[in-house]
């Protein structure tokens, strides 16, 4: 639990250091290969900044900021003062407000431990493929984010009986003509005593590539509901209207066919995420030279509690409880092991599979939708066993 | 130490900086294949974002379409004369049957003695 004194003392912090931090808010150091703070993470893209996981870390309860995966819609601010940065909150309100993050750090904080994963997490193993950033199995991590509750905001400000909706604007800056990132959650969410205006990441200030000096935190939503670099919140009689909201981040209503047209009106957002496992050791094409394998990962689901991981090395056909990890906390993953020991040298593929405590289990073929979002397939490795 | 060996040390510390400067900026943002259309999408395309984001795209022909008119529609600058040009040049280096590119990782950031 984190003391507002505390949580004062780290911000305020963040405040002074203010001007050490605004040169790190270039561009990400696209010629070099080096982004500081961010080691040994696989490149989706440099400009705009995405990085990924390596699945290895999934065998940790809170991901260390360094592998934490990185999505950047547009370019990063280019400059941020801190000591100027604030926080509008209007629209639908009786009293709007514009907050700096002195005043933020003033107020009662909370943290919440949170799984963040891309909706687009796992998008490169659609089959048929579809377009964006291929992800394969690490824009997924665990941190715990503190800050403000964003309800305790919205309480001092007043929400007027025709708010319904909360939309969130970042200062990322757009390119061309490309349409802002703006995206709205509806005031239910937006209230709900886990979501935040996130000042720090597991104890310390936001870093710049995860939203410095705040951001939202939507808990169990899929990431782009947790918007960076926050600048304005805003409450609306509907849903947001814009790229980002429609066609962007929906699903089919019904499963559809590869290529067949989808009405927009037969769509939904994509909100919480599914039931999911990850995989972190063995790691996919290892070696190894012991029969008995030590089998070990993560598995979460959104919103909801993880009641069961299974293994199989037979291809399904068999599955064995895995033992769940005794830290535990509501919105994030939860880690698993299980020991096999391999009858025999050879090749063999092992396959996880968890299951909430809503009944869902994950599929042995994701949903296909037009933008790949929410890719929740038995997750899978092959070994080889040497001896 | 005299101005000339002062001279000297400079140059051998620039020189040194260059040699292991240059193979790293030289390193990265790999570029898009050869053909008729490389230097024009290069141009349109990597203005907003770089080639990475292309070279991992695995689209059919009629995929490959409704990005290069979003990306039209987004500001990407494409002679409306070039558009078929660039969606054959797309269609053709990243199909959906290529193998998948291969994502690298971030280098270690040098450590300040």
């Amino acid at each position: 639990m984190i003391s507002r004194r505390d949580f004062l003392k780290r911000t305020s912090a963040a405040i002074a250091a203010a001007g050490a931090i605004q040169p790190l808010l270039g561009w990400a150091t696209e010629d070099s290969g080096v982004i500081p703070g961010k080691e040994g993470m696989i490149v989706r893209s440099f400009r705009f900044l995405d990085l990924e996981m390596p699945p290895e870390y999934a065998n940790l309860f809170i991901t260390p900021v360094p592998h934490f995966f990185v999505r950047d819609h547009m370019h990063e601010p280019s400059t941020l003062d801190a000591a100027e940065w604030r926080l509008a909150i209007g629209g639908e309100v009786e009293k709007p407000m514009t907050l700096s993050l002195a005043d933020l750090a003033k107020l009662e904080p909370h943290t919440v431990t949170n799984t963040l994963e891309c909706a687009g997490n796992g998008r490169a193993f659609h089959t048929p493929h579809v377009p964006g950033v291929q992800w394969q199995r690490g824009a997924v991590g665990t941190a715990r984010f503190s800050g403000p509750r964003l309800r305790d905001l919205l309480e001092r400000a007043g929400v007027k009986p025709a708010g319904k909706h909360v939309m969130f604007h970042g200062l990322d800056e757009v390119p061309g003509k490309v349409p802002p990132f703006i995206r709205s959650i509806p005031l239910d969410k937006a209230t709900d005593a886990d979501t935040l205006i996130a000042l720090q990441m597991n104890g310390a200030a936001l870093t710049k590539h995860h939203g410095f000096p705040a951001r939202a935190l939507v808990p169990g939503w899929v990431g782009a509901a947790s918007c960076k670099w926050l600048a304005e919140v805003k409450v609306l009689d509907k849903e947001f209207e814009g790229n980002f909201m429609n066609p962007g981040y929906r699903m089919p209503n019904q499963p559809i066919k590869p290529g067949e047209a989808v009405r927009p009106e037969e769509t939904h957002p994509v909100t919480a995420l599914n039931v999911k496992s990850l995989i972190a050791s063995p790691s996919d094409g290892a070696s190894l030279e012991s029969r008995s394998v030590h089998i070990q990962g993560a598995a979460w689901a959104g919103e909801t509690d993880i009641a069961r991981v299974e293994i199989s090395t037979d291809d399904g056909a068999t599955w064995q409880s895995a033992q769940l990890g005794k830290e535990h906390a509501h919105y994030a993953w939860r880690l698993w092991s299980h020991t096999w020991k391999a009858p025999k040298a050879g090749t063999y593929t092992i396959l996880s599979r968890a299951t909430d405590t809503q009944g869902r289990t994950q599929p042995a073929t994701a949903v296909w939708n037009p933008s790949g979002y929410l890719y929740n397939a038995i997750d899978q490795v092959k070994i080889h066993v040497a001896a | 130490m005299s101005q000339r060996s002062r001279l000297v040390l400079a140059v051998l510390v620039l020189t040194v900086l260059a040699m292991t400067c240059v193979p790293l900026l030289r390193a990265q943002s790999p570029e898009l294949p050869p053909g008729p259309m490389q230097g024009k999408v290069t141009t349109a395309c990597t203005e907003c974002h770089e080639s990475r984001i292309i070279l991992q795209q695995r689209l059919s022909k009629a995929a490959w379409t409704k990005e290069v008119d979003k990306m039209i529609k987004w500001g990407a600058v494409v002679d409306a004369a070039d558009r078929d040009g660039f969606i054959e040049y797309l269609s053709t280096n990243f199909p959906t049957d290529k193998p998948p590119y291969e994502a690298g990782k971030t280098s270690a950031e040098k450590r300040k003695k």
